[in-house]
C-alpha cells in the first residue's frame, strides 16, 4: 500500500473542478443523469464503467467539446459551463490518439504552442524537452504513420502536455495497445503524473487498469454515478451491487429472513445487515474452514477449475446460491474434489451489507 | 474455386458485350482518314487531311482554349465552393445538414435538359444586367458549369473527409487552434487528395459538356464540344472522327496506363 | 460559429442564385406564358404530338435500361468474378467508353451505322446486302447510341451488388451439389437483386431527361423529350410550354428518385 499512501500524498485539498448536477441527453436518451463531483487538483481519477455507462459523456463535457443539457460545471471556483472548449485550456489524450498524420513527430507537439504564438526558440526548446520526457528521441522528424502503436501514443500524451495544461483528460488511451505494451505505457502514465502533477482525468473500462493507476476512481453506470473513492474503498467496501461486481469477482449471498445467518447457518454478519439484504465477501477473503474457525457455512463442490498456482472452487450453499474461493495449490491441503461437502469461512469484517 | 468463376457462356456474352462497348471507337478509325469532305470510308485513298485540318483551322485552336479556359476556372471555383461548403458542414454538423446537402447535389440528380432550361434562362436574364456573365460569353459558361459540376465536387471532398478522424479536429480545437488554423493547418492538408481529384473530375465532367453548353452559347463562346456538336449536326465533318481518335488515344493511353500500374501492383503485394 | 457559416453559405447562396431561383422562375413561366393558367399543363398532358412523344420516350427509355442493365450484368459478372487478367480486360472494355466524350461516341455509331459507314460495307462485302441498308436516323439507332452511353452507369451499382455477395454462401451451395446455373439462379441472382434494381432506375432516370445521342443518332426522325423541350426554346418558341414539360419532367424523375431511396432506406434497415 506504499504507493497509495504516495498517491494519497500527491492530491492537495483543493477542488479543481466541480460537477454540480450535471446531466446531457441525446433526444429522449439520458446520457449522464444529476452527476455531482469534485476533482481536486493534482489526483489522478478514473472514470471507470462498462461502455454506454456515462464516463466518456462525462469526459467532453469537462473537455468542453460538448454542452451539458443541464448543471453546473466550475474550474477554481470560476463557472466554466459555457466556455469552449479552448477557454477551459484542458490537454485531452484520444482513443485511437487523433495525431495529425502530415505533420511530424515534432510537428505534432509544437502544433499548439504554434496555436499560442510562442516564440520559435522556445517552441523548439519545449519540442525537445517533451520528446525526451515521452523517450522518443531520435524518432523527430518521422509521421505518426511510420510509429508503433505505443510510440503515437506517446506522441499524443506529449502532445497534450506540451503547453503546460492544469488538467489532462484521457479517453482509454490504451484500449488499443495489446496487453504487455499496456503495462509499459501505464506505468510511464504513473511516471508522468508524479513528476508533472499534473490533475489527470482518465476514462477506462479496464478495472485492473483503474485500480492501478489511480488515486480515485468514479464508478458510471446508466448515466449515474455510483460510487466515488480510493481503490481499496471502492475495492473493499462497494456502495452497490453494481460497483461490487463490476469491480471483480464476489459471492453474494442472501441474508435469512431473520437477519442472523445465511441459508439456515447462524452465523456473525456485518452490524448493518437487515433482513432483506445481501452479505458481499470477495473470494480472495474466503478460505476453506477449520475446526476453529467461528464462522461455518456448509456449500457443496461444483467443480474445481485448475489455475496453475490457484484453484477455483465453485461451491452451491444449501439455499442453492453459488460462490467461489481461491485454493493455494501449494499448501499441502489436498484440494477437495466435486460433490464432496466442505465448510467455508471468512472474517466478519471483511464481509459487507449489500 | 474456380467452379464458381464464370463460365464459357457468360464468357461469350461478354465479349459481345464487350465488341458492342468498343465497335464505335474502333469504326472512327477508317473515317478519320477518308480523304473526302463527307462521313465516308476510305476507298484505297487513305490521307490525314482531316487530322492537318485540326492544326490548321484556327477554330479548332480557339475551341480547345476556350474549353481549358472554361474548365480550369469553372473547377477551380466549384472546388473552392464545395470544398468550404463540406468543410463547414463536417465541423459544424448543423441541424440541416441533410437537406443542404441535398439541396446543392440537386443538378446532379435533375434532368439535364432542365437544368440547361434554367440555365438559359438565368443567364438570359443577367444578359440584361452585364455583359461578362451571360448568355453566350465565357463568364456565363463558366458559371453554367460550375452549377453542373459543383455536386460531384461535393461528392468527392465529402467522401475524403468522411474518412477523416474528427478526433484530430477536436484535438486541435482542444489545443486552442481557431477556425482558420483548423482549416488551413489540419483539415486541408489532409484532404489534399482528395481536393485534387475532385479538381480532376470537375475538368473532365466540364471538358466534355454538352447538354447544358448546347442551351447556353451560341456564336460567340465555342468550347470543343460545341464545336462538334455543330460538325456533327450539319453535316457529319469527318475532323470530328480524326478529333475523336486524337481523344480516344489520349482516354485509352490514360486507363491502360493506370490499369497496367494496377495490375503490377497487385501482382507485387498479392 | 460564424466562421463555420461563412464557409457553408457561398455555395448555398451560389445555387441559390443560379439554379433555385431561376427554376422557381421556371415555375412561374409556366402557369403565366403565354396565357396566365394551366394551359401550358393542359397542352403538354392531351396535345396528341407531346402525347407520342411522350410515349416514344417511355417506350424507347424502357428498352434501353432493359438493353444496357443486361448488358452490364454480363459484363459486371466477368469483372467482378473473373481471373485476374479477365479483370483486367473487361475494366478497360467498361472504362474506356465511359471517359470518351458523348460526342465521339454519337459520332462513332454514325461511322458504324450511317449508310457509307463499317457495318454497311461489312454486309455489302460480304454480299449479304445490295444496297445500303437505313440504320440511322431512326429509333434502333437511338436504342443502340444510348444503352451504349449508358451500360457503364449501371455496371456500377451492379459491380457494389455483386461484390458484395459473400464468396461462402456459394461455395455452400455449390458443396450441397447444386448445379451451376442453380447456383446462379436461385442463389447469385437474387442476391443481387438490389443492384439490379438500383440500376434498372439509375438508367432510366438518366436516359429520360436524354438529349445529345437521341438528337444526333435520331437526326430529327425520333424526337424525345428533351428534344422537344429544345425545339419549343430554339425552333418554334413556346416558353410556357417547355417550362410546363420541364416541371412535369422534374417531378417524374424526383418521384423515381424517391422510390429509389426509399427502396434503399428500407434495405439498409
Amino acid at each position: 500500500m506504499q504507493t497509495g499512501m504516495k498517491k494519497e500524498a500527491l492530491v492537495s485539498d483543493t477542488t479543481q473542478i466541480e460537477a454540480r448536477s450535471v446531466s446531457k441527453t441525446f433526444g429522449k436518451f439520458h446520457a449522464l443523469r444529476d452527476v455531482s463531483l469534485k476533482i481536486a487538483e493534482g489526483e489522478f481519477l478514473s472514470l471507470l464503467g462498462p461502455s454506454g455507462s456515462g464516463k466518456t459523456t462525462f469526459l467532453t463535457l469537462l473537455g468542453g467539446y460538448e454542452p451539458a443539457t443541464r448543471g453546473q460545471l466550475f474550474l477554481e471556483g470560476q463557472d466554466m459551463t459555457n466556455w469552449p472548449a479552448k477557454q477551459r485550456g484542458f490537454g485531452m489524450v484520444f482513443q485511437g490518439y487523433a495525431l495529425f498524420p502530415h505533420l511530424t513527430v515534432a510537428e505534432n507537439i509544437a502544433f499548439p504552442l504554434k496555436v499560442q504564438k510562442r516564440g520559435k526558440a522556445a517552441i523548439a526548446d519545449r519540442v525537445a524537452q517533451m520528446v525526451e520526457m515521452v523517450g522518443l528521441s531520435g524518432h523527430e522528424t518521422k509521421k505518426p504513420g511510420a510509429l508503433s502503436g505505443g510510440q503515437q501514443q506517446r506522441v499524443a500524451l506529449a502532445r497534450a502536455l506540451a503547453y503546460e495544461p492544469k488538467v489532462l483528460l484521457l479517453d482509454e488511451p490504451f484500449s488499443a495497445l495489446d496487453k504487455n505494451l499496456r503495462g509499459q505505457m501505464q506505468e510511464e502514465l504513473r511516471r508522468l503524473h508524479r513528476d508533472l502533477g499534473t490533475t489527470f482525468v482518465f476514462v477506462t473500462h479496464d478495472q485492473e487498469e483503474a485500480l492501478a493507476l489511480s488515486s480515485r476512481i468514479a464508478i458510471f453506470n446508466h448515466g449515474e454515478l455510483q460510487q466515488v473513492g480510493t481503490p481499496d474503498t471502492v475495492y473493499e467496501r462497494p456502495a452497490n451491487r453494481f460497483t461490487a461486481e463490476f469491480l471483480g469477482d464476489i459471492n453474494i449471498l442472501s441474508v435469512d429472513d431473520s437477519a442472523r445467518g445465511i441459508a439456515g447457518t447462524a452465523l456473525e454478519l456485518p452490524a448493518n445487515v437487515r433482513s432483506f439484504d445481501h452479505v458481499a465477501i470477495r473470494p480472495e477473503h474466503m478460505r476453506l474452514a477449520d475446526a476453529g474457525d467461528a464462522i461455518q457455512l456448509p456449500a457443496t463442490v461444483r467443480d474445481r477449475v485448475y489455475l496453475g498456482s490457484k484453484s477455483r472452487l465453485l461451491l452451491e450453499t444449501r439455499a442453492g446460491e453459488d460462490l467461489m474461493l481461491y485454493l493455494d495449490n501449494g499448501g499441502a491441503l489436498q484440494a477437495p474434489e466435486p460433490g464432496a461437502d466442505i465448510r467455508v469461512t471468512w472474517e466478519t469484517g471483511d464481509s459487507f451489507a449489500l | 474455386m474456380n467452379r464458381l468463376r464464370p463460365g464459357l457462356f457468360a464468357k461469350l456474352l461478354t465479349c459481345v458485350v464487350a465488341l458492342f462497348l468498343l465497335m464505335p471507337l474502333i469504326a472512327v478509325v477508317p473515317v478519320s482518314f477518308t480523304s473526302r469532305r463527307y462521313l465516308s470510308l476510305p476507298n484505297g485513298d487513305w490521307s490525314w487531311r482531316h487530322y492537318i485540318s485540326l492544326f490548321e483551322d484556327p477554330d479548332w485552336g480557339t475551341s480547345l482554349l476556350t474549353s481549358i479556359q472554361v474548365g480550369v476556372l469553372a473547377s477551380l471555383l466549384a472546388v473552392l465552393l464545395a470544398s468550404a461548403f463540406c468543410i463547414g458542414l463536417w465541423m459544424l454538423r448543423p441541424r440541416f445538414a441533410g437537406l443542404m446537402t441535398g439541396f446543392v447535389l440537386l443538378p446532379m440528380v435533375a434532368p439535364p435538359v432542365v437544368s440547361s432550361l434554367t440555365l438559359y434562362f438565368f443567364l438570359n436574364k443577367l444578359a440584361q444586367w452585364n455583359n461578362l456573365v451571360a448568355y453566350d460569353k465565357l463568364g456565363g459558361v463558366v458559371l453554367a458549369h460550375m452549377v453542373m459540376i459543383v455536386p460531384y465536387a461535393v461528392v468527392v471532398v465529402m467522401v475524403s473527409l468522411s474518412q477523416l478522424d474528427r478526433r484530430m479536429d477536436l484535438a486541435a480545437q482542444s489545443m486552442g487552434a481557431s477556425v482558420p488554423t483548423r482549416v488551413f493547418q489540419v483539415i486541408l492538408p489532409n484532404i489534399r487528395f482528395g481536393l485534387i481529384g475532385a479538381f480532376f473530375l470537375c475538368f473532365l465532367l466540364s471538358w466534355d459538356e454538352i447538354g447544358v453548353t448546347l442551351f447556353v452559347t451560341s456564336v460567340e463562346t465555342i468550347t470543343l464540344p460545341r464545336r462538334m456538336w455543330m460538325g456533327l449536326r450539319d453535316n457529319v465533318d469527318p475532323s470530328i472522327a480524326a478529333l475523336s481518335v486524337v481523344l480516344i488515344c489520349v482516354v485509352t493511353l490514360a486507363i491502360v496506363a493506370r490499369a497496367a500500374l494496377q495490375f503490377r501492383k497487385a501482382r507485387q503485394t498479392g | 460559429m460564424r466562421a463555420l457559416l461563412c464557409l457553408i453559405c457561398p455555395l448555398l447562396l451560389f445555387l441559390g442564385c443560379s439554379y433555385l431561383l431561376p427554376f422557381l422562375g421556371i415555375m412561374q413561366l409556366s402557369f403565366t406564358d403565354p396565357v396566365p393558367g394551366i394551359d401550358q399543363y393542359r397542352h403538354v398532358l392531351s396535345d396528341p404530338l407531346t402525347q407520342s412523344v411522350i410515349w416514344r420516350t417511355i417506350r424507347l427509355c424502357v428498352i434501353v435500361t432493359v438493353v444496357s442493365v443486361s448488358c452490364a450484368y454480363v459484363i459486371t459478372l466477368l469483372w467482378v468474378r473473373g481471373s485476374p487478367m479477365v479483370r483486367l480486360l473487361t475494366e478497360l472494355c467498361i472504362m474506356i467508353p465511359f471517359w470518351i466524350s458523348v460526342l465521339s461516341r454519337a459520332f462513332g455509331w454514325l461511322s458504324m451505322l450511317s449508310n457509307r459507314g463499317l457495318l454497311n460495307k461489312w454486309l455489302q462485302n460480304l454480299g449479304l446486302i445490295d444496297s445500303a441498308i437505313q440504320m440511322t436516323r431512326n429509333e434502333f439507332a437511338v436504342v443502340v447510341g444510348m444503352s451504349h452511353y449508358l451500360i457503364p452507369f449501371a455496371v456500377f451499382p451492379l459491380a457494389t451488388a455483386m461484390r458484395n455477395v459473400d464468396e461462402r454462401v456459394l461455395t455452400a451451395a455449390d458443396g450441397m451439389g447444386a448445379s451451376r446455373l442453380r447456383v446462379f439462379w436461385q442463389v447469385f441472382l437474387p442476391m443481387t437483386a438490389s443492384g439490379i434494381m438500383g440500376a434498372t432506375l439509375l438508367v432510366f432516370v438518366f436516359s429520360i431527361g436524354f438529349y445529345v445521342t437521341p438528337a444526333l443518332l435520331g437526326g430529327g426522325q425520333s424526337v424525345l423529350i428533351a428534344e422537344l423541350i429544345y425545339l419549343w426554346i430554339f425552333q418554334i418558341p413556346q416558353w410556357g410550354v417547355a417550362a410546363a414539360m420541364s416541371v412535369v419532367l422534374m417531378i417524374a424523375v424526383g418521384g423515381i428518385l424517391y422510390l429509389l431511396m426509399r427502396r434503399y432506406g428500407e434495405m439498409a434497415k
